[in-house]
Protein backbone atom coordinates (compact mmCIF):
# COMPACT_ATOMS: atom_id res chain seq x y z
CA UNK A 1 0.00 0.00 0.00
CA UNK A 2 2.20 2.83 1.17
CA UNK A 3 5.35 0.34 1.59
CA UNK A 4 6.40 0.67 -2.17
CA UNK A 5 6.18 4.14 -2.02
CA UNK A 6 8.49 4.98 0.85
CA UNK A 7 11.00 2.32 -0.25
CA UNK A 8 10.80 4.60 -3.45
CA UNK A 9 11.07 7.88 -1.83
CA UNK A 10 13.98 6.08 -0.05
CA UNK A 11 15.65 5.51 -3.19
CA UNK A 12 15.25 8.67 -4.70
CA UNK A 13 16.43 10.30 -2.07
CA UNK A 14 19.59 8.02 -1.44
CA UNK A 15 20.61 8.82 -5.55
CA UNK A 16 19.64 12.69 -5.03
CA UNK A 17 21.52 13.12 -1.70
CA UNK A 18 24.69 11.13 -3.03
CA UNK A 19 25.04 12.86 -6.36
CA UNK A 20 24.50 16.14 -5.38
CA UNK A 21 27.80 15.75 -2.22
CA UNK A 22 29.37 14.24 -5.46
CA UNK A 23 28.61 17.24 -7.22
CA UNK A 24 29.11 20.08 -4.80
CA UNK A 25 32.45 18.52 -3.99
CA UNK A 26 33.65 17.84 -7.32
CA UNK A 27 33.12 21.74 -7.70
CA UNK A 28 35.04 22.75 -4.64
CA UNK A 29 38.00 20.66 -6.01
CA UNK A 30 37.76 22.80 -8.90
CA UNK A 31 37.26 25.91 -7.02
CA UNK A 32 39.94 25.18 -5.15
CA UNK A 33 42.18 24.31 -7.72
CA UNK A 34 41.54 27.59 -9.37
CA UNK A 35 41.81 29.46 -6.31
CA UNK A 36 45.81 27.66 -5.30
CA UNK A 37 46.65 28.10 -8.77
CA UNK A 38 45.66 31.86 -9.42
CA UNK A 39 46.94 32.80 -5.41
CA UNK A 40 50.24 30.77 -6.53
CA UNK A 41 50.87 33.24 -9.77
CA UNK A 42 50.02 36.07 -8.23
CA UNK A 43 52.39 35.16 -4.69
CA UNK A 44 54.73 32.80 -5.91
CA UNK A 45 55.84 30.25 -4.14
CA UNK A 46 55.38 30.89 -0.35
CA UNK A 47 58.53 29.23 0.80
CA UNK A 48 61.26 31.34 -0.92
CA UNK A 49 59.12 33.87 0.18
CA UNK A 50 59.94 33.61 3.90
CA UNK A 51 63.90 33.64 3.24
CA UNK A 52 63.30 36.66 1.03
CA UNK A 53 62.00 38.46 3.90
CA UNK A 54 64.87 37.04 6.32
CA UNK A 55 67.64 38.12 4.37
CA UNK A 56 66.10 41.68 3.47
CA UNK A 57 65.64 42.04 7.30
CA UNK A 58 69.15 40.69 8.15
CA UNK A 59 70.53 43.10 5.22
CA UNK A 60 68.58 45.89 7.28
CA UNK A 61 70.05 44.54 10.24
CA UNK A 62 74.05 44.90 8.95
CA UNK A 63 73.52 48.07 7.90
CA UNK A 64 72.45 49.04 11.09
CA UNK A 65 75.10 47.37 12.52
CA UNK A 66 77.18 49.50 10.21
CA UNK A 67 75.93 52.46 11.43
CA UNK A 68 75.80 51.60 15.39
CA UNK A 69 79.91 50.77 14.76
CA UNK A 70 80.76 53.97 13.03
CA UNK A 71 79.09 56.14 15.85
CA UNK A 72 80.48 53.92 18.65
CA UNK A 73 84.13 54.24 16.94
CA UNK A 74 83.30 58.02 16.40
CA UNK A 75 82.68 57.99 19.80
CA UNK A 76 85.18 56.08 21.20
CA UNK A 77 87.94 58.31 19.29
CA UNK A 78 86.55 61.08 20.70
CA UNK A 79 86.85 60.29 24.10
CA UNK A 80 90.18 58.96 23.41
CA UNK A 81 91.41 62.20 21.77
CA UNK A 82 89.81 64.39 24.82
CA UNK A 83 91.51 62.24 27.15
CA UNK A 84 94.86 62.90 25.51
CA UNK A 85 94.11 66.42 25.78
CA UNK B 1 0.10 9.82 59.99
CA UNK B 2 -0.85 11.06 57.33
CA UNK B 3 1.78 13.48 57.32
CA UNK B 4 4.05 10.23 56.85
CA UNK B 5 2.00 8.81 54.12
CA UNK B 6 2.60 12.05 51.90
CA UNK B 7 5.95 11.69 52.57
CA UNK B 8 6.32 8.15 51.65
CA UNK B 9 3.90 8.54 48.77
CA UNK B 10 6.33 11.96 47.60
CA UNK B 11 9.22 9.60 47.88
CA UNK B 12 11.36 8.41 45.02
CA UNK B 13 11.01 4.61 45.42
CA UNK B 14 7.79 4.79 45.95
CA UNK B 15 6.80 6.75 42.51
CA UNK B 16 9.86 4.40 40.95
CA UNK B 17 8.67 2.60 37.69
CA UNK B 18 10.60 -0.59 35.95
CA UNK B 19 11.17 2.09 32.38
CA UNK B 20 13.13 4.45 34.96
CA UNK B 21 15.49 1.78 36.79
CA UNK B 22 16.56 0.37 33.55
CA UNK B 23 16.98 4.16 32.34
CA UNK B 24 19.21 4.90 35.11
CA UNK B 25 20.86 1.78 34.27
CA UNK B 26 21.44 2.39 30.65
CA UNK B 27 22.78 6.47 32.18
CA UNK B 28 25.53 4.75 34.93
CA UNK B 29 26.48 2.09 32.03
CA UNK B 30 27.31 5.56 29.46
CA UNK B 31 29.00 6.77 32.31
CA UNK B 32 31.01 3.51 32.90
CA UNK B 33 32.03 3.75 29.01
CA UNK B 34 32.93 7.46 29.51
CA UNK B 35 34.78 7.25 32.44
CA UNK B 36 36.73 3.85 32.20
CA UNK B 37 36.83 2.90 28.71
CA UNK B 38 37.50 6.86 27.68
CA UNK B 39 34.72 6.34 24.97
CA UNK B 40 33.93 10.19 24.00
CA UNK B 41 34.19 11.35 27.71
CA UNK B 42 33.57 14.93 26.92
CA UNK B 43 29.69 13.88 25.31
CA UNK B 44 29.16 10.69 27.26
CA UNK B 45 29.59 11.84 30.71
CA UNK B 46 27.33 14.73 30.73
CA UNK B 47 24.73 12.76 28.35
CA UNK B 48 25.40 9.96 30.94
CA UNK B 49 24.49 12.42 33.70
CA UNK B 50 21.53 13.72 32.08
CA UNK B 51 20.10 10.74 31.52
CA UNK B 52 20.12 9.71 35.09
CA UNK B 53 18.56 12.80 36.12
CA UNK B 54 16.05 12.91 33.29
CA UNK B 55 14.57 9.58 35.41
CA UNK B 56 14.24 10.76 38.77
CA UNK B 57 10.71 10.33 39.72
CA UNK B 58 8.53 12.92 40.30
CA UNK B 59 11.07 15.46 39.84
CA UNK B 60 10.67 15.91 35.96
CA UNK B 61 13.35 17.38 35.31
CA UNK B 62 13.58 16.76 31.38
CA UNK B 63 9.55 17.95 31.60
CA UNK B 64 7.75 21.13 30.87
CA UNK B 65 5.91 22.72 33.37
CA UNK B 66 2.43 21.19 31.72
CA UNK B 67 3.72 17.84 31.84
CA UNK B 68 5.08 18.32 35.09
CA UNK B 69 1.58 19.40 36.14
CA UNK B 70 -0.11 16.52 34.43
CA UNK B 71 2.52 13.96 35.47
CA UNK B 72 2.84 14.83 39.65
CA UNK B 73 -0.51 17.15 39.74
CA UNK B 74 -3.00 17.44 42.57
CA UNK B 75 -6.20 16.00 41.55
CA UNK B 76 -7.70 19.89 41.74
CA UNK B 77 -5.43 21.04 39.39
CA UNK B 78 -5.87 18.13 36.42
CA UNK B 79 -9.50 19.33 36.91
CA UNK B 80 -8.19 22.53 35.86
CA UNK B 81 -6.39 21.01 33.76
CA UNK B 82 -9.01 19.02 31.94
CA UNK B 83 -11.11 22.37 32.03
CA UNK B 84 -8.71 24.39 29.94
CA UNK B 85 -7.71 21.89 27.49
CA UNK B 86 -11.51 22.07 26.97
CA UNK B 87 -12.11 17.95 27.76
CA UNK B 88 -13.82 16.77 30.73
CA UNK B 89 -12.68 13.73 33.45
CA UNK B 90 -14.72 10.86 34.19
CA UNK B 91 -14.78 11.15 38.01
CA UNK B 92 -15.22 8.04 38.67
CA UNK B 93 -11.99 6.83 37.24
CA UNK B 94 -9.10 6.93 39.55
CA UNK B 95 -6.59 9.75 39.49
CA UNK B 96 -3.80 7.69 37.47
CA UNK B 97 -6.24 7.42 34.53
CA UNK B 98 -6.87 11.01 34.89
CA UNK B 99 -3.25 11.80 33.87
CA UNK B 100 -3.35 9.41 30.69
CA UNK B 101 -6.43 10.67 29.33
CA UNK B 102 -4.83 14.22 29.86
CA UNK B 103 -2.11 12.96 28.09
CA UNK B 104 -4.43 11.75 25.09
CA UNK B 105 -5.80 15.04 25.32
CA UNK B 106 -2.49 17.28 24.49
CA UNK B 107 -1.97 14.57 21.88
CA UNK B 108 -4.87 14.29 19.95
CA UNK B 109 -5.62 17.50 18.72
CA UNK B 110 -5.95 20.28 21.52
CA UNK B 111 -5.61 24.08 20.20
CA UNK B 112 -2.47 25.95 20.57
CA UNK B 113 -5.04 28.12 22.83
CA UNK B 114 -5.64 25.61 24.77
CA UNK B 115 -2.57 24.67 25.18
CA UNK B 116 -1.90 27.91 25.89
CA UNK B 117 -3.95 28.13 28.91
CA UNK B 118 -3.63 25.07 30.11
CA UNK B 119 0.05 26.05 30.55
CA UNK B 120 -1.05 29.08 32.35
CA UNK B 121 -2.67 27.07 34.71
CA UNK B 122 0.08 25.00 35.28
CA UNK B 123 2.72 27.57 36.00
CA UNK B 124 -0.04 29.45 37.89
CA UNK B 125 -0.24 26.30 40.16
CA UNK B 126 3.58 26.47 41.11
CA UNK B 127 5.02 24.18 38.09
CA UNK B 128 8.05 25.34 36.17
CA UNK B 129 9.77 24.07 33.30
CA UNK B 130 12.66 21.62 34.33
CA UNK B 131 16.20 21.92 34.38
CA UNK B 132 16.98 19.82 31.51
CA UNK B 133 13.53 20.94 29.68
CA UNK B 134 14.97 24.43 29.42
CA UNK B 135 18.64 22.79 28.92
CA UNK B 136 16.51 21.33 25.49
CA UNK B 137 14.76 24.62 24.57
CA UNK B 138 17.72 26.40 24.67
CA UNK B 139 20.47 24.68 23.69
CA UNK B 140 18.67 21.89 21.16
CA UNK B 141 15.40 22.82 19.94
CA UNK B 142 16.91 26.51 18.61
CA UNK B 143 19.64 24.51 17.20
CA UNK B 144 22.36 26.67 18.66
CA UNK B 145 24.24 24.01 20.09
CA UNK B 146 25.41 22.03 17.94
CA UNK B 147 25.98 25.39 15.43
CA UNK B 148 28.30 26.35 18.20
CA UNK B 149 30.07 23.24 18.36
CA UNK B 150 30.20 23.52 14.70
CA UNK B 151 31.85 26.72 14.76
CA UNK B 152 34.56 25.42 17.22
CA UNK B 153 35.51 22.72 15.32
CA UNK B 154 36.13 24.99 12.07
CA UNK B 155 38.43 26.89 14.50
CA UNK B 156 40.10 23.52 15.20
CA UNK B 157 40.14 22.28 11.85
CA UNK B 158 43.74 22.88 9.57
CA UNK B 159 42.76 22.98 5.86
CA UNK B 160 46.31 23.01 4.96
CA UNK B 161 46.48 18.94 3.86
CA UNK B 162 43.35 19.26 1.93
CA UNK B 163 44.05 22.31 0.23
CA UNK B 164 47.45 20.97 -0.65
CA UNK B 165 45.81 17.69 -1.88
CA UNK B 166 41.81 18.76 -3.43
CA UNK B 167 41.03 15.60 -4.87
CA UNK B 168 40.90 13.91 -1.28
CA UNK B 169 37.95 15.75 -1.04
CA UNK B 170 36.08 12.66 -3.67
CA UNK B 171 37.63 10.29 -0.68
CA UNK B 172 35.22 12.47 1.70
CA UNK B 173 32.14 12.56 -0.42
CA UNK B 174 32.53 8.48 -1.17
CA UNK B 175 32.30 8.52 2.77
CA UNK B 176 29.00 9.80 2.73
CA UNK B 177 27.45 6.75 1.04
CA UNK B 178 27.07 5.79 4.35
CA UNK B 179 24.59 7.74 5.64
CA UNK B 180 22.50 7.06 2.23
CA UNK B 181 22.86 3.37 2.56
CA UNK B 182 21.35 3.46 5.88
CA UNK B 183 18.45 5.62 5.17
CA UNK B 184 17.91 2.91 2.30
CA UNK B 185 18.34 0.12 5.56
CA UNK B 186 15.87 1.98 7.73
CA UNK B 187 13.33 2.37 4.84
CA UNK B 188 13.59 -0.95 4.08
CA UNK B 189 13.14 -2.57 7.66
CA UNK B 190 10.03 -0.31 8.10
CA UNK B 191 8.94 -1.39 4.65
CA UNK B 192 9.49 -4.68 6.13
CA UNK B 193 7.41 -4.27 9.01
CA UNK B 194 10.23 -4.96 11.24
CA UNK B 195 10.32 -1.35 12.38
CA UNK B 196 8.20 1.83 12.22
CA UNK B 197 10.83 4.49 10.24
CA UNK B 198 9.15 7.53 8.76
CA UNK B 199 11.58 9.05 5.66
CA UNK B 200 12.49 11.76 8.53
CA UNK B 201 13.50 9.06 11.09
CA UNK B 202 15.32 7.12 8.61
CA UNK B 203 17.18 10.20 7.22
CA UNK B 204 17.90 11.22 11.15
CA UNK B 205 19.11 7.43 11.80
CA UNK B 206 21.12 7.40 8.39
CA UNK B 207 22.87 10.77 8.97
CA UNK B 208 24.78 8.82 12.16
CA UNK B 209 27.26 7.26 9.12
CA UNK B 210 28.41 10.69 9.11
CA UNK B 211 30.03 10.39 12.32
CA UNK B 212 29.99 13.79 12.89
CA UNK B 213 27.95 14.50 16.64
CA UNK B 214 27.14 18.43 15.94
CA UNK B 215 25.62 17.62 12.23
CA UNK B 216 23.99 14.61 13.85
CA UNK B 217 21.81 15.85 16.68
CA UNK B 218 21.75 19.57 14.58
CA UNK B 219 19.60 17.22 11.62
CA UNK B 220 18.15 14.63 14.27
CA UNK B 221 16.32 17.54 16.14
CA UNK B 222 14.61 19.02 13.08
CA UNK B 223 13.70 15.70 11.43
CA UNK B 224 13.22 13.66 14.03
CA UNK B 225 13.34 15.33 17.90
CA UNK B 226 11.63 12.03 19.41
CA UNK B 227 14.65 9.88 18.31
CA UNK B 228 17.04 11.98 19.21
CA UNK B 229 18.81 10.74 22.21
CA UNK B 230 18.73 7.25 20.62
CA UNK B 231 20.96 8.98 17.45
CA UNK B 232 23.13 10.89 20.11
CA UNK B 233 24.13 8.25 21.63
CA UNK B 234 24.55 5.90 18.59
CA UNK B 235 27.01 8.61 17.27
CA UNK B 236 29.08 9.51 19.81
CA UNK B 237 29.27 5.76 21.35
CA UNK B 238 30.23 4.58 17.66
CA UNK B 239 32.46 7.32 17.32
CA UNK B 240 34.82 6.23 20.41
CA UNK B 241 34.50 2.79 18.25
CA UNK B 242 36.05 3.71 15.41
CA UNK B 243 39.96 2.22 16.20
CA UNK B 244 37.84 -1.08 16.55
CA UNK B 245 34.95 -1.14 13.49
CA UNK B 246 37.36 0.31 10.94
CA UNK B 247 40.72 -1.70 10.82
CA UNK B 248 39.02 -5.15 10.21
CA UNK B 249 37.55 -3.77 6.95
CA UNK B 250 40.68 -1.65 6.08
CA UNK B 251 42.08 -4.91 5.86
CA UNK B 252 39.88 -7.09 4.07
CA UNK B 253 39.62 -4.47 1.13
CA UNK B 254 43.43 -3.89 1.16
CA UNK B 255 46.22 -5.86 -0.07
CA UNK B 256 49.46 -6.01 1.27
CA UNK B 257 51.30 -4.12 -1.37
CA UNK B 258 48.41 -1.62 -1.33
CA UNK B 259 48.61 -0.47 2.16
CA UNK B 260 52.63 -0.27 1.29
CA UNK B 261 51.96 2.52 -0.59
CA UNK B 262 54.01 5.77 -0.15
CA UNK B 263 52.55 9.27 -0.72
CA UNK B 264 54.30 12.04 -2.28
CA UNK B 265 55.05 14.63 0.27
CA UNK B 266 52.32 17.42 0.26
CA UNK B 267 53.24 20.95 -1.01
CA UNK B 268 53.37 23.75 1.25
CA UNK B 269 49.75 25.38 1.30
CA UNK B 270 50.16 29.70 1.89
CA UNK B 271 48.19 31.59 4.15
CA UNK B 272 46.49 33.31 1.95
CA UNK B 273 45.07 29.73 0.24
CA UNK B 274 43.99 29.17 3.92
CA UNK B 275 42.31 32.56 4.54
CA UNK B 276 40.23 32.35 1.13
CA UNK B 277 39.60 28.78 1.38
CA UNK B 278 36.69 29.51 4.01
CA UNK B 279 34.99 32.57 2.09
CA UNK B 280 35.21 30.44 -1.51
CA UNK B 281 33.39 27.34 0.60
CA UNK B 282 31.01 29.60 2.23
CA UNK B 283 30.09 31.15 -1.08
CA UNK B 284 29.61 28.03 -2.84
CA UNK B 285 27.24 27.34 -0.16
CA UNK B 286 25.42 29.86 -0.69
CA UNK B 287 24.98 29.50 -4.43
CA UNK B 288 24.24 25.95 -4.16
CA UNK B 289 22.87 25.03 -1.11
CA UNK B 290 21.56 27.36 1.43
CA UNK B 291 20.06 24.74 3.79
CA UNK B 292 23.60 23.58 4.46
CA UNK B 293 24.50 27.21 5.30
CA UNK B 294 23.67 27.06 9.19
CA UNK B 295 26.01 24.25 9.44
CA UNK B 296 28.93 25.09 7.36
CA UNK B 297 28.48 29.05 7.83
CA UNK B 298 29.47 28.11 11.44
CA UNK B 299 31.93 26.18 10.41
CA UNK B 300 33.47 28.68 7.52
CA UNK B 301 33.46 31.40 10.39
CA UNK B 302 35.47 29.72 13.02
CA UNK B 303 38.21 28.73 9.88
CA UNK B 304 38.43 32.30 8.94
CA UNK B 305 38.71 33.65 12.82
CA UNK B 306 41.72 30.70 13.16
CA UNK B 307 43.36 31.15 9.86
CA UNK B 308 42.98 35.08 9.33
CA UNK B 309 45.47 35.76 12.52
CA UNK B 310 43.81 38.88 13.61
CA UNK B 311 41.64 37.40 16.16
CA UNK B 312 43.82 35.55 18.48
CA UNK B 313 41.37 35.81 21.04
CA UNK B 314 38.14 34.94 19.18
CA UNK B 315 39.48 31.90 17.84
CA UNK B 316 40.92 31.16 20.88
CA UNK B 317 37.28 31.44 22.76
CA UNK B 318 35.66 29.41 20.12
CA UNK B 319 37.95 26.22 20.15
CA UNK B 320 38.43 26.09 23.94
CA UNK B 321 35.96 28.01 26.49
CA UNK B 322 33.04 28.26 24.51
CA UNK B 323 32.98 24.66 22.95
CA UNK B 324 33.61 23.69 26.27
CA UNK B 325 30.34 25.56 28.29
CA UNK B 326 27.96 24.54 25.46
CA UNK B 327 29.41 20.70 25.00
CA UNK B 328 28.20 20.81 28.73
CA UNK B 329 24.47 22.39 28.30
CA UNK B 330 24.48 20.16 25.31
CA UNK B 331 25.40 17.03 26.81
CA UNK B 332 22.41 17.13 29.59
CA UNK B 333 20.08 18.51 27.08
CA UNK B 334 20.69 15.05 24.81
CA UNK B 335 20.23 13.17 28.50
CA UNK B 336 17.03 14.83 29.09
CA UNK B 337 15.79 12.66 26.28
CA UNK B 338 16.65 9.28 27.52
CA UNK B 339 13.45 8.83 29.49
CA UNK B 340 12.27 5.53 29.28
CA UNK B 341 8.93 5.77 27.37
CA UNK B 342 10.48 6.96 24.94
CA UNK B 343 14.06 5.03 24.70
CA UNK B 344 12.73 1.92 25.68
CA UNK B 345 11.36 0.54 22.23
CA UNK B 346 12.47 -1.77 20.17
CA UNK B 347 13.16 1.08 17.79
CA UNK B 348 16.51 2.15 19.60
CA UNK B 349 17.98 -1.15 18.81
CA UNK B 350 16.91 -0.68 15.03
CA UNK B 351 19.06 2.64 15.42
CA UNK B 352 21.90 1.18 17.44
CA UNK B 353 22.21 -1.97 14.45
CA UNK B 354 22.10 0.44 11.73
CA UNK B 355 24.45 2.98 13.24
CA UNK B 356 26.91 0.43 13.23
CA UNK B 357 25.88 -1.06 9.73
CA UNK B 358 26.51 3.03 8.41
CA UNK B 359 30.16 3.33 9.72
CA UNK B 360 30.91 -0.21 8.04
CA UNK B 361 29.23 1.30 4.99
CA UNK B 362 31.04 4.35 4.88
CA UNK B 363 34.46 2.87 5.68
CA UNK B 364 33.98 0.93 3.05
CA UNK B 365 32.55 3.04 0.28
CA UNK B 366 36.06 5.52 1.30
CA UNK B 367 38.13 2.50 0.43
CA UNK B 368 36.77 1.61 -2.33
CA UNK B 369 36.79 5.04 -3.90
CA UNK B 370 40.27 5.75 -2.99
CA UNK B 371 41.36 2.03 -4.83
CA UNK B 372 39.31 3.73 -7.86
CA UNK B 373 41.33 6.76 -8.22
CA UNK B 374 44.69 4.83 -8.14
CA UNK B 375 43.50 3.33 -10.65
CA UNK B 376 42.92 6.24 -13.05
CA UNK B 377 45.35 8.96 -11.24
CA UNK B 378 49.11 9.11 -12.03
CA UNK B 379 49.38 9.91 -7.89
CA UNK B 380 49.61 7.28 -6.02
CA UNK B 381 46.87 7.19 -3.21
CA UNK B 382 47.49 4.88 -0.15
CA UNK B 383 43.58 3.20 0.03
CA UNK B 384 43.40 3.55 3.97
CA UNK B 385 43.11 6.84 3.92
CA UNK B 386 39.73 6.61 2.06
CA UNK B 387 38.69 5.35 5.86
CA UNK B 388 39.19 8.97 6.95
CA UNK B 389 36.53 9.82 4.64
CA UNK B 390 33.66 9.19 7.53
CA UNK B 391 34.75 12.57 9.21
CA UNK B 392 35.30 11.23 13.00
CA UNK B 393 38.11 14.57 13.10
CA UNK B 394 40.98 12.51 14.35
CA UNK B 395 40.02 9.55 15.52
CA UNK B 396 39.71 8.23 11.86
CA UNK B 397 43.01 9.60 10.52
CA UNK B 398 45.10 7.65 13.46
CA UNK B 399 43.47 4.53 12.24
CA UNK B 400 43.89 4.90 8.97
CA UNK B 401 48.29 6.36 10.46
CA UNK B 402 48.22 3.43 12.48
CA UNK B 403 47.01 0.54 9.83
CA UNK B 404 49.53 1.94 7.70
CA UNK B 405 52.39 2.20 10.30
CA UNK B 406 51.51 -1.56 10.79
CA UNK B 407 52.21 -2.54 7.11
CA UNK B 408 54.83 -0.16 6.53
CA UNK B 409 56.96 1.16 9.69
CA UNK B 410 58.63 4.33 7.68
CA UNK B 411 55.40 5.12 6.05
CA UNK B 412 53.29 8.30 7.98
CA UNK B 413 49.79 8.57 6.73
CA UNK B 414 48.75 10.79 8.80
CA UNK B 415 48.60 13.85 7.24
CA UNK B 416 47.71 12.81 4.27
CA UNK B 417 44.10 11.21 5.99
CA UNK B 418 43.45 14.70 7.02
CA UNK B 419 42.80 15.58 3.96
CA UNK B 420 39.93 13.08 3.25
CA UNK B 421 39.08 13.63 7.08
CA UNK B 422 38.07 17.10 7.22
CA UNK B 423 36.36 16.64 3.72
CA UNK B 424 34.12 14.02 5.50
CA UNK B 425 33.00 16.74 7.32
CA UNK B 426 32.04 19.12 4.47
CA UNK B 427 30.59 16.30 3.25
CA UNK B 428 28.29 15.01 6.29
CA UNK B 429 27.70 18.63 6.47
CA UNK B 430 26.42 19.01 2.31
CA UNK B 431 24.51 15.54 3.21
CA UNK B 432 22.46 17.18 6.38
CA UNK B 433 21.98 20.19 4.20
CA UNK B 434 20.19 18.06 1.18
CA UNK B 435 18.27 15.58 3.48
CA UNK B 436 16.74 19.47 5.39
CA UNK B 437 16.36 20.59 2.26
CA UNK B 438 14.20 17.08 0.85
CA UNK B 439 12.35 16.68 4.03
CA UNK B 440 12.53 19.72 6.05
Amino acid sequence: MQDPELLQEGLGLMALGMGFVFVFLAILVFALTFMSSVIRRFQPAPAPAKPATKASSAAAATAQDDEKMAVISAAVHRFRTKKRR
Amino acid sequence: MDKLVTLWEGSGLYNLELGQVVMVAVGLLLLYLAIYKKFEPLLLVPIGFGGILANIPEAGLALSALDQAIEVGRPAVLEQLASALGGSLDSQASVDSWRTSLQQMMANGATAEQIASAKAVANGSGYGDGLLYMFYTVAITSGIAPLIIFMGVGAMTDFGPLLANPRTLFLGAAAQFGIFATLFGAVLLSSMGWMDFSLNQAAAIGIIGGADGPTSIYVASMLAPELLGAIAVAAYAYMALVPLIQPPIMRLLTTQKEREITMTQLRPVSKLEKIVFPVLLLILVALFLPDASPLLGMFCFGNLMRECGVVERLSDTSQNALINIVTIVLGLAVGSKLMADSFLAIETLGIMTLGIVAFGIGTTAGVLMAKLMNVVSKMPINPLIGAAGVSAVPMASRVANKVGLESNPHNFLLMHAMGPNVAGVIGSAVAAGVMIKYLG
